[in-house]
């Protein structure tokens, strides 16, 4: 009896290891799964969107055989969920991340593709927009490309042109100080000048960096994390008194960090509040039928110069969204042949069916291009150099603590330099 | 009898324990003794991960961000437990002894709030809290009886934030604890009660001397109940608050999690873990010593 139940279970145990030889041997071949992981949902009317989209159009023109699996994963456990697949060995093909610090760890580790090396191979290196690839390399401080960009966005400040002419502003200020005389024409004429996602924080934090790149120039930010200067330099400081005075004089209305982006962005589009803060992103609820101030409501000017600052008018905050990077083990020719149809089109796809830019190379504008869509490809033409955002170039301890904190600077329960302070501790504690 | 044959039949026992006891110890044991070992390690496992010694316990005494959720827990323990508790006790015996319409009706409308997913809960309060674009319910009631000093960002300011989160976890919770106790108040024999008002009880005497002490056993298992769910204070302040503003209304176990997998020190995120669990045992102890041993 027992033999025999012995033998039952070597059995077991041999099929099914012949089992799992036979599914990995699958899995090495051309007719295997393509696997994404993304972070946007299939229908999402954005990157998701063009991920998905873009790969049936691949599967539809080129490769009716290639098989793939999209998978969703929220934005909170996309670093976990990919530390988890690192770390048994099982990568994704190809899946977003976070630009910057995050994936140097990741590339430290060896364990994503110099995705710029297989682009020369193919030929293709020049599809990816150059300021994108400037971007991406400085963020990552490698001389080479290790993730590709799904979005080339600009940030600055949106205003709603109808409350701007309320108040009587005739253009859009030039410097911070006019800014605030806007600011203060708005406030007596009833209108709430500015509006943020105090809530969210990062739109909080990404004002105190609009300050300091025009007070300390475009790498200051880099330069604090490097240990160039101090979190607590005088122009950082000074950048969070700027936003903890706006708040003060009442600018941002009451309760300026119970807000979400989302709410913040449709009350300048109501005309609830003049001004916010915000990436070029915001075009699609711009172009959208429900945008109350219609096509032409809304303007945009970019981050106006501070006095005696470094930071010059033509320079602008951009950055890359959240990027695409690719398992250096898996890669094959399955891959290649995905990245090849991707990087090629992907462009063409956007412009056309979501009106965004991507970081691609546009060939061709369509002609029925909406007014907002014209505005940033312009902007983006104007531009002589970029900076980051605030957190783009900390880990992500810092930049949790630079986010959480921003809070109590807006209430006035911390001091600027206190805020400043405890970015330079949890700095000077991980260096 | 047959269950004694079952029980003196090692291979029966061996047969019932055995699947209990793999699940258990695959699911529970060997988690929390993995953790234990993680506490050793700084890093995050598969990218980045270094032997460290005791350095993630040494860190513990002095981080400042730790300090600041430990208190923020205990305040919340502290207000979210007596809350639960005490307003739980009232409405049991509101439900009992005062109630005479529509007791049915009103218990229901007190439970509900019970089977509400927390997300849910979460934004439904930050709408009653709100006051920007528009005042939420709260701040127009209080404007609209002429408080209008008293509008505020209540989750938005630090001084508010905690209170907030907390009635709004007393109000999710407190229907759980009426029903517990209205069925506690239910066992009571009538004839003591009658016997001590035939004595010449007031209703607050015969609360402090014959239902409060009949009731102790009860009051110490919600007690422990609150306590225990509290100390675990996490999605109800991830919904409303999201730990904010500052770090107000930050737990234990969101700092936990955030350093765990958001700064990428799981060593160091198992150690808080480790120090949750023991803030639970010691707590419920505590709780448990003032149960009066059974005659």
């Amino acid at each position: 009896m027992k033999k025999k139940i012995i033998a039952c279970l070597l059995t077991a145990a041999m099929t099914t290891s012949m089992f799992s030889v036979g599914v990995q041997a699958a899995d090495k071949g051309t007719d295997r799964t393509f696997k994404i992981l993304s972070m946007w949902a299939e229908d999402d009317a954005d990157s998701g969107q063009i991920l998905k989209d873009v790969t049936e159009q691949y599967i539809q023109e080129v490769n009716p055989d290639f098989k793939y699996e999209f998978e969703l994963v929220s934005v909170d456990n996309l670093k976990q969920k990919i530390a988890t697949l690192a770390a048994s060995n099982d990568l994704p093909d190809v899946f977003a991340y976070d630009a910057g610090t995050p994936l140097i760890e990741l590339i430290d580790a060896g364990l994503v593709l110099d995705v710029g090396a297989k682009l020369n191979e193919l030929g293709i290196y020049d599809k990816v927009d150059p300021s994108a690839v400037d971007f991406l390399t400085g963020l990552t401080g490698t001389d080479t490309l290790y993730d590709l960009p799904l979005g080339q966005n600009i940030e600055g400040f949106w205003y709603n042109k109808a409350a701007f002419e309320k108040a009587g502003i005739e253009n859009p200020p030039a410097t911070w100080d006019e800014m605030l005389e806007d600011a203060d024409k708005l406030m007596e004429a009833g209108i709430q000048p500015f509006v943020t996602g105090g809530a969210d924080s990062w739109p909080a934090t990404r004002l105190i960096n609009a300050y300091v790149i025009r007070k300390l120039g475009p790498d200051a930010m880099d330069k604090a994390y490097k240990g160039e200067i101090k979190y607590t330099d005088a122009g950082i400081v000074e950048g969070a008194k700027m936003l903890q005075d706006m708040v003060e004089k009442g600018y941002f209305g009451e309760g300026a960090t119970t807000v979400d982006q989302n709410t913040a962005a449709n009350m300048v589009l109501s005309g609830e509040a003049a001004m916010i803060y915000n990436g070029s992103w915001y075009v699609s609820q711009l172009q959208a039928d429900t945008n109350p101030a219609g096509e032409d409501g809304i303007g945009f000017f970019n981050i106006p110069t501070v006095e005696g600052g470094v930071g010059k008018a033509g320079e602008y905050s951009m950055n890359c969204g959240t990027i695409l990077a690719f398992s250096n083990d898996k890669y094959d020719e399955v891959t290649e042949g995905w990245l090849k149809y991707f990087v090629e089109n992907v462009a063409d796809y956007a412009i056309n069916n979501q009106g965004t830019l991507r970081g691609y190379v546009i060939d061709q504008y369509p002609d029925d291009l909406s007014s907002y869509s014209k505005m940033v490809a312009e902007e983006i033409e104007k531009s002589t150099g970029s900076a980051t955002w605030f957190e783009a170039a900390m880990d992500s301890e810092l930049s949790q603590i630079a986010q959480e904190n921003v809070q109590s600077l807006m209430n006035g329960d911390v001091t600027p330099e206190e805020y400043c302070e405890s970015l330079q501790d949890i700095w000077d504690a991980a260096h | 009898m047959k269950l004694k044959t079952v029980l003196s039949n090692k291979k029966a026992i061996f047969f019932f324990v055995f699947p209990g006891f793999v699940l258990y110890t695959v699911f529970v044991v060997l988690p929390v003794v993995w953790s234990g070992y993680y506490t050793f390690f700084d890093g995050i496992p598969g990218i980045k991960w270094e032997f460290c010694g005791f350095d993630n316990f040494v860190r513990l005494f002095h981080d400042k961000n730790f300090v600041k959720a430990l208190i923020v827990n205990l305040k919340y323990i502290g207000i979210v437990t007596a809350g639960q508790v005490c307003i739980g006790l009232l409405l049991a015996l509101m439900f009992k002894y005062w109630l005479k319409h529509f007791a049915t009706l009103v218990r229901t409308i007190v439970f509900f709030p019970v089977v509400l997913p927390t997300v849910a809960v979460g934004q439904l309060f930050a709408k009653i809290y709100e006051i920007q674009p528009h005042y939420g319910l709260l701040n127009s009631l209080l404007k609209a009886v002429g408080l209008q000093d008293l509008v505020q960002p209540w989750i938005g300011q630090a001084s508010t934030a905690l209170g907030s989160l907390s009635a709004m976890d007393i109000w999710t919770a407190v229907g759980f604890y009426a029903i517990i106790f209205y069925g506690a108040l239910l066992d009571i024999p009538e004839d003591v009660v009658e016997a001590a008002r035939i004595d010449g009880c007031r209703p607050l005497q015969l609360f402090r001397m014959v239902l409060a002490p009949l009731l102790r056993p009860m009051i110490i298992t919600c007690v422990i109940f609150s306590f225990t769910g509290t100390v675990k204070m996490f999605e109800s302040a991830l919904a409303l608050t999201g730990g904010g503003p500052g770090g107000a209304t930050k737990s234990l176990s969101i700092y936990m999690y955030d350093t765990a997998f958001t700064y990428s020190k799981t060593g160091y995120g198992s150690v808080i873990a480790l120090f949750i669990f023991l803030v639970c045992v010691v707590g419920s102890r505590i709780i448990r010593s003032f149960e009066k041993p059974i005659d």
